[in-house]
């Protein structure tokens, strides 16, 4: 017999299918079936929006066909074809039109970056590419500066005077002072995803007029194609929860024999299973593979997970639009922003979307790469049913309540004060999310600037998580307000919490210790010898300490609370202070 | 088949039921009655396992209330009928039967022969494009496709006109001839009357008076005699009428009394039965 909650997938489906307009189907399918046939074209041309956009009539033994061939703009066609330019011997013909002047200075960057790499070819650099340096002393009181060094190419019109030059980084070798000074990384010009090295410190050669963005352009492209369906159906499936609700619609679904999981698990489902159609379909136009899919599906998880909470808070569809433009927003700069550095940093795999970068830029995904993107993801998206589960009842399904007193009400829903010590365990995943990302945010920073600021927001992230379901049972009424439960509750939470977070040790599998604002996250894994024996065991002190100075503060009034919290951050960033301090 | 013992339900601070018992045998029909926020709903919620009683027992066809096996035995209509709106009512039905595990044929059978007799004949319109009777009709139906032992309707005729109130409350005898046990509120206490073989009267969450309509007569109301009488008499309350002089006395020995009392003649006693509507406010008054 079909399992229960697949029969309520399937009436979801039926129901949904009897829902839609025909025109509105028709319109989908024709979005789809465009995306479809749009992302070949993108594959191949990401990233070069305006290739062969200027045809260049040009013999084949004209010496510049090969530059105009080898142009992203510009397409050779064979003389006495319509085209923009046309070359003669060595005239050049534009018309004079916007048009014609920008294909005539493409046709000019295109010769100055083919005659650029022939002389990447000679043997002797310093004659290829030659560096004037002017030297001028002034004197300025009593002292003298001088050498401000400037570095220009040899191809000095390509605007590499003494100011690009950047910042006397000239190299003695000279070596071609745009390359290693331009900071972001120079790549070849035929090769865009080879440049993540550059920013790492790999040496670079080329000309400024090589320098490339050291992002995988074209793959991220592609990977937003990935992100684009989870946005719409999030939208569906939203509305679909909260039409459960109104008017009391779902109430006869709950006097059946159906368990409450079954019943979110069905409704879900087809959903899920749509974000995965869809991730496997573009996966197969663009050129990803089973493990894109994979890493989509967590995050299709996540998407839908917090989609559900957002519609069981929700009290109107008004509001609704509003949770899930938060939740899409939000969402979606997780997956994407980390994703951007694919190819440059570790910090790249907090994010599922790097294994599809990764697999359009034709490298391999590594274990550790694809667990640190995937199971915080997956995990945090089980945390959110599971909290949604347990509301998904008559008492809280049908009553209109603000959207923070609901998700109070849904961490209260089942917490005993022997299950804290679980509950400050399930919020790692969230914790997980969370502080990778706020480390993917602030990694670009100075370091001066972005380990204070991480070493505040680590311990605001723990702290709310290990001691705001606590505060939500006293306020509901599931632990008693008393100082010894609080102390109990605050212990438990914090213990739970601790052994929870050995979870973070996953991210040695990526390297991400090796950062300095990773080693701040991991800090205990990344210790060796007593030290590390000592960073092991203090967080079970410091967790449980602030955990249950938080809950004291519950257990009296949401004022109290707040200022409990502001303390145990404190003790907390205090903790995080003299790790940092330890280690360094 | 029905026994609720103990029963209190409290939402925070608010105690929406407190403490009450009843028991339904099979086959009886069992009318809540009360004022607004009595309780009654959350009486009825309770016994179909909505809502989890804050304290006491309440067990349905042999299973605790809490227990999912129990929902098998048990058909719902809650006081509003809010359904899948772009579902017809036969595509609805099936959906229910399917997830009480009723296989096609069977399930097909007993929508037919449920909707044939609710006389609704729109069975594949879209139950958005339906009138209120006949989604309630739907409702009803739904409520009745897993064959259940136990019928639990909260104010079934509400909202709906005369013809299809009639229909419905005739159709609710009708169910408990088939042997169904029925417990269902209602505000107009003529429907509870004209069903129920008992009642229970609900007031600020409590049960103040249950039994059998006689019982809760004798106990809260009883029988008012009329005495059309010639003359007055001192100390009486007296209505002048064309006749004479009109007492409303609450019993015979009271009669009696007066006849003994009285300087004439008594020309007509006339005996009149207290409605459930005049126990039911005296009993909200009190």
């Amino acid at each position: 017999m079909t399992p229960r909650f697949l029969r309520v997938a399937r009436w979801e489906v039926e129901r949904g299918a009897d829902a839609l307009d025909r025109r509105a189907l028709a319109g989908v399918l024709l979005a789809l079936l465009a995306v479809g046939a749009a992302a070949p074209t993108l594959a191949s041309n990401a990233g070069t929006p305006d290739a062969d956009i200027y045809p260049v009539a040009v013999s084949d033994s004209s010496p510049y066909h090969e530059p105009v061939e080898r142009s992203g703009p510009l397409r050779p066609v064979a003389p006495g074809t319509d085209a923009v330019l046309e070359i003669s011997g060595t005239e050049v013909r534009a018309p004079d039109s916007p048009t014609g002047r920008a294909a005539a200075e493409a046709l000019a960057s295109a010769v100055r970056a083919y005659n650029d790499r022939l002389m990447e070819r000679e043997p002797d650099r310093a004659a290829a590419f030659p560096v004037s340096v002017r030297l001028r002393y002034v004197e300025v009181g009593g002292s003298t500066t001088g050498g401000a060094g400037a570095s220009t190419s040899d191809s000095g019109d390509t605007g590499t005077d003494a100011d690009s030059g950047g910042s006397g980084a000239t190299d003695a070798g000279g070596t071609g002072g745009g390359s290693d000074s331009s900071g972001g990384g120079a790549a070849s010009a035929d090769s865009l995803g080879a440049a993540g090295s550059s920013l790492l410190g790999g040496v670079q050669q080329g000309t400024p007029g090589d320098i490339r963005p050291p992002f995988p352009l074209g793959s991220l492209v592609l990977a937003f194609l990935f992100l684009v369906p989870l946005n719409v159906a999030i939208q569906a499936y939203g509305a679909s929860v909260l039409n459960e609700r109104i008017n009391r619609r779902g109430e006869a679904l709950l006097v059946t024999p159906l368990s409450r999981s079954e019943i979110v698990a069905g409704k879900t489902l087809p959903y899920l299973l749509a974000c995965v159609a869809v991730a496997a379909v573009v996966a197969l136009a663009v050129g990803a593979g089973f493990l894109s899919v994979l890493a989509v599906s967590a995050l299709a998880g996540l998407f839908l997970g917090c989609t559900f909470l957002a519609a069981l808070f929700a009290r109107s569809f008004k509001e609704l639009t509003f949770l899930t433009t938060t939740i899409s927003v939000g969402l979606t700069a997780y997956a994407f922003v980390p994703a951007i550095f694919t190819d440059v940093h570790p910090i790249a795999s907090v994010s599922p979307l790097t294994v599809v970068v990764t697999q359009l830029t034709g490298a391999p995904v590594e274990l550790g790469t694809l667990l640190v993107s995937m199971l915080p993801t997956a995990l945090a998206a089980l945390v959110c049913f599971g909290l949604g589960v347990g509301i998904y009842r008559e008492e809280d399904l049908f009553t209109q309540r603000a959207p923070p007193a609901k998700a109070i009400d849904a961490l209260a829903a089942h917490l005993t004060l022997r299950r804290c010590a679980l509950w400050g365990a399930l919020s790692i995943p969230f914790v997980l999310v969370a502080e990778l990302f706020a480390v993917a945010v602030l990694f670009v920073l100075p370091l001066a600037v972005s380990v204070p600021l991480l070493l505040g927001a680590l311990a605001a992230i723990e702290e709310v998580a290990k001691s705001l379901f606590l505060f939500a049972g006293f306020e509901r009424g599931r632990l008693e307000r008393t100082d010894a439960t609080a102390l109990r509750a605050g212990l438990l939470s914090g213990v739970g919490f601790a052994v929870g977070e050995k979870l973070l040790l996953i991210t040695q599998l990526v390297g991400l210790p090796t950062l300095e604002l990773g080693r701040l996250t991991v800090a205990p894994a990344a210790a060796s010898g007593p030290a590390a024996l000592v960073l092991l065991l203090a967080p079970f002190a410091l967790h449980a300490l602030t955990a249950a100075t938080s809950a004291l503060g519950a257990r009296r009034s949401t004022r109290a609370y707040l200022g409990a919290l502001g303390l145990a951050v404190l003790l907390h960033v205090a903790y995080n202070a003299t790790v940092v301090t330890t280690l360094a | 088949m029905l026994s609720v013992s103990g029963l209190r339900k409290e939402y925070g601070e608010v105690v929406a039921v407190a403490d009450s018992s009843f028991e339904v045998a099979d086959g009886e029909v069992f009318g809540v009655v009360g004022p607004n926020g009595a309780g009654k709903t959350t009486t009825l919620k309770t016994l179909a396992g909505l809502l989890e009683p804050t304290s006491g027992e309440v067990r349905v066809a042999g299973y605790d209330a809490k227990d999912p096996e129990m929902r098998r035995h048990l058909g719902w209509l809650p006081e509003e009928s809010p359904l899948y709106e772009d579902m017809t009512a036969h595509s609805y039905l099936r959906f229910f039967a399917d997830l009480y595990d009723v296989d096609r044929k069977t399930a097909n059978e007993r929508i037919a022969s449920t909707l044939d007799r609710l006389e609704l004949d729109q069975r594949e319109r879209k139950l958005g494009n339906c009138s209120k009777g006949m989604k309630r009709k739907v409702a009803i139906a739904r409520s009745l496709v897993n064959d259940p032992d136990v019928l639990v309707y909260d104010e079934p005729a509400s909202g709906l006109d005369p013809l299809t109130t009639h229909e419905v409350i005739e159709f609710t005898g009708e169910l408990a001839e088939r042997g169904k046990t029925v417990v269902f509120s209602a505000h107009n206490l003529y429907h509870v009357e004209a069903v129920c073989d008992r009642i229970a009267i609900m007031n600020d969450g409590e049960i103040v008076s249950q039994g059998s309509l006689d019982e809760i007569r004798a106990a809260h109301g009883g029988t008012t005699y009329t005495v059309t009488a010639d003359a007055r008499v001192a100390g009486y309350d007296a209505e002048p009428v064309a006749e004479g002089y009109a007492y409303e006395l609450d019993s015979m020995d009271d009669v009696e009394a007066l006849r003994d009392a009285l300087d004439g003649e008594i020309l007509d006693i006339r005996t009149e039965e207290s409605s459930l509507e005049d126990v039911f406010l005296s009993v909200a008054r009190a």
